[in-house]
């Protein structure tokens, strides 16, 4: 009987389930692109190969997000600390026309650290307004080396193209990002490489000692605190999305299970006259919602699939990340918001006198 | 023997606003176990809001109701559910098939409701008798008049009730169809010993009962 009452109504039934994958899609590409973002980020700065960064006090933990930039001749400080090997300054510029975010870098000193990039295409900078872009970024914008591309209103020449993974995209010469920048002799971090990563600890605690206002992170302790749950504002976003995900999901299970009582108003008199009782009415709504719940689930979870494709498809940079937690948390969200959506009408038909409801036109 | 249903003094009256309309005023009756009993009367002299009240489907304004030595309205909601849904099958003017399934699942429906599931034999000696078997898989919208008024007394008489109310069943047929029904319908009376209770105001079919309860404006005039 559920499954006719589905099949016969298809409008209804194909506007529930894609509610409920909507909804399903929306809490899963929010996570998983707020997630798949944040690993990404986290997984660029773990792959520079430094063990220590310091940042000006009260840094953003999103780095970009402030200048507040400290002193070149910090570096060599830092570079003469025990147990350091090399030292790079990077000076942070943000690019707003793109939303990108540039690295002003040191290229003898990157190197260093870093042990340099893999170009894939081109070479290092040549020139003051040279730029290097990752694989992904060059994919992206259909980027090619000689290619003039523009940022912070100057255009710069693509010297090379580098294999993604190292801290940013885009990446153009120190002295350049201080120059555009109004700040000679300025940087917005240090990563630091030690002789050894068993003496990261002790490098932290040396740099703390002199400048005990800074922020002295190990490169792993910044990789494990780059996720949602370590970031209120982003476990604030994410919950606001999924609020109104459910929402949405719970608003159209509601609407339709609402007029499905109306429109059948007569049959839940035939059954209450077969002798139905409440507890069996309530019962058949909310097993009616609980399978386009399901339907919708499933929904989601392809639309989810075909998201992720799409946006890998338009933007190459993006990491959208998936776990399987999410995708449970996604399935009892979308069950208990159609449960609770299904509950009122299920009741009220539940309610209803068999003698008015048989009389029902 | 003590009769199957048994009323005292039943009063229906219906509350519109500030305005009260008796539908019931003061129904005595009695039937007996196994008899096929027809209420006649004019458009709205309170012929099927005794059969509802009967039915336990609506509450009575005062008075009693006994039905199988139960009194119907002592019984809480859930109680009188459970009992109608043992004791009573009901067959409806306008047949109230659900358009959504087939004649065979709205037939089973009235068994899965009871939940003592489908009696393979007895769903056939039914719909055999009822001569429904080859439209099973018909649904309401397939069917004639007459055939969908056939599964629904299969319907209501699948799970053996004691008592079968019918209200206008004929109401909405042709006069051959009619026929057909209610000898159905006597046919379900002598076969399967069920009481039947027939609201009708057509003559004709209120003939083939055993005895002919006549109502006016809300009361009982000859039984």
């Amino acid at each position: 009987m559920i499954a006719q009452n589905i099949l016969r109504r298809p409008i209804r039934t194909v506007i529930s389930v894609l509610a409920v994958g909507i909804e399903v899609s929306m809490v899963m590409l929010v996570v998983g692109l707020t997630h798949g973002m944040l690993h990404d980020s986290a997984q660029r700065i773990g792959g520079l190969g430094a063990d220590v960064m310091v940042q000006a006090p009260h840094a953003s933990m999103f780095l970009g997000m402030t200048s507040a930039p400290m002193p070149v001749k910090l570096g060599d400080y830092f570079a003469r600390l025990d147990h350091v090997k090399a030292v790079t300054p990077v000076l942070f510029q943000f690019d707003p026309s793109g939303v990108s975010l540039i690295w002003g870098i040191d290229m003898k000193t990157w190197d260093r650290v870093t042990g340099g990039f893999a170009y894939l295409r081109g070479g290092p900078f040549t020139g003051p307004y040279d730029l290097l872009v990752d694989n992904w970024y060059a994919r992206q914008n259909r980027v090619r080396v000689g290619q003039v591309v523009k940022l912070l209103n100057h255009g710069f020449t693509v010297s090379g193209i580098v294999e993604h993974g190292k801290g940013s995209r885009l990446f153009i010469p120190l002295q350049t990002a201080e120059s555009l920048a109004e700040q000679q002799n300025r940087a917005s971090i240090f990563f630091i490489k030690c002789t050894n990563p068993g003496y990261t600890d002790s490098v932290i605690n040396a740099i703390k000692k002199l400048l005990p206002n800074y922020t002295v992170l190990s490169v792993q302790e910044y990789m494990s605190l780059l996720t949602s749950n370590d970031l209120p504002a982003l476990t604030d976003f994410i919950t606001v999305l999924v609020a109104i995900a459910v929402t949405i999901g719970f608003l159209v299970i509601f609407l339709s299970m609402y007029t499905t009582i109306a429109e059948r108003t007569r049959e839940i008199g035939i059954l209450k006259s077969l002798g139905a009782t409440k507890g069996y009415i309530i019962e058949l709504i909310l097993e009616e919602a609980g399978i386009l719940s399901l339907a919708g689930i499933v929904a989601g979870y392809l639309g989810t699939w075909a998201g992720r494709m799409l946006i890998h498809r338009a933007f190459p940079t993006v990491t959208v990340e998936f776990t399987a937690r999410w995708a449970v948390w996604a399935a009892i969200l979308a069950i208990v918001g159609s449960f609770i959506g299904a509950l009122y009408p299920a009741l009220r038909a539940a309610q209803l006198d068999p003698v008015d409801a048989l009389a029902y036109e | 023997m003590e009769p199957i249903i048994a009323t005292q003094d039943l009063e229906k009256v219906y509350r519109i606003g500030r305005v009260s309309i008796p539908a019931l005023r003061g129904v005595s009756l009695t039937v007996e176990e196994g008899e096929f009993v027809a209420v006649m009367g004019p458009s709205g002299c309170g012929k099927s809001t005794l059969l509802h009240v009967l039915g336990g489907l609506t509450r009575p304004t005062s008075g009693k109701v006994l039905v199988d030595g139960n009194d119907l309205f002592a019984l809480s909601d859930a109680e009188r559910t459970r009992f109608r849904r043992h004791k009573i099958g009901f067959v409806f003017q306008r047949f109230n098939l659900l358009p959504t399934l087939t004649a065979r699942d709205n037939i089973l429906l009235a068994q899965h409701i009871q939940g003592d599931g489908c009696n393979p034999h007895r769903f056939e000696t039914v719909t055999n008798m009822l001569g429904i078997a080859d439209k099973l898989a018909q649904r309401p919208n397939e069917l004639s008049g007459g055939e969908q008024q056939r599964v629904a007394i299969a319907r209501a008489a699948i799970c053996e009730p004691k008592i079968l109310m019918a209200d206008e069943p004929t109401g909405n047929l042709d006069s051959e169809s009619s026929a057909v029904v209610l000898n159905m319908m006597r046919s379900v009376n002598q076969e399967f010993r069920q009481t039947i209770l027939m609201i009708t105001h057509n003559p004709e079919a209120a003939a083939v009962a055993d005895r002919i309860i006549e109502m006016r404006d809300g009361q009982i005039i000859s039984k």
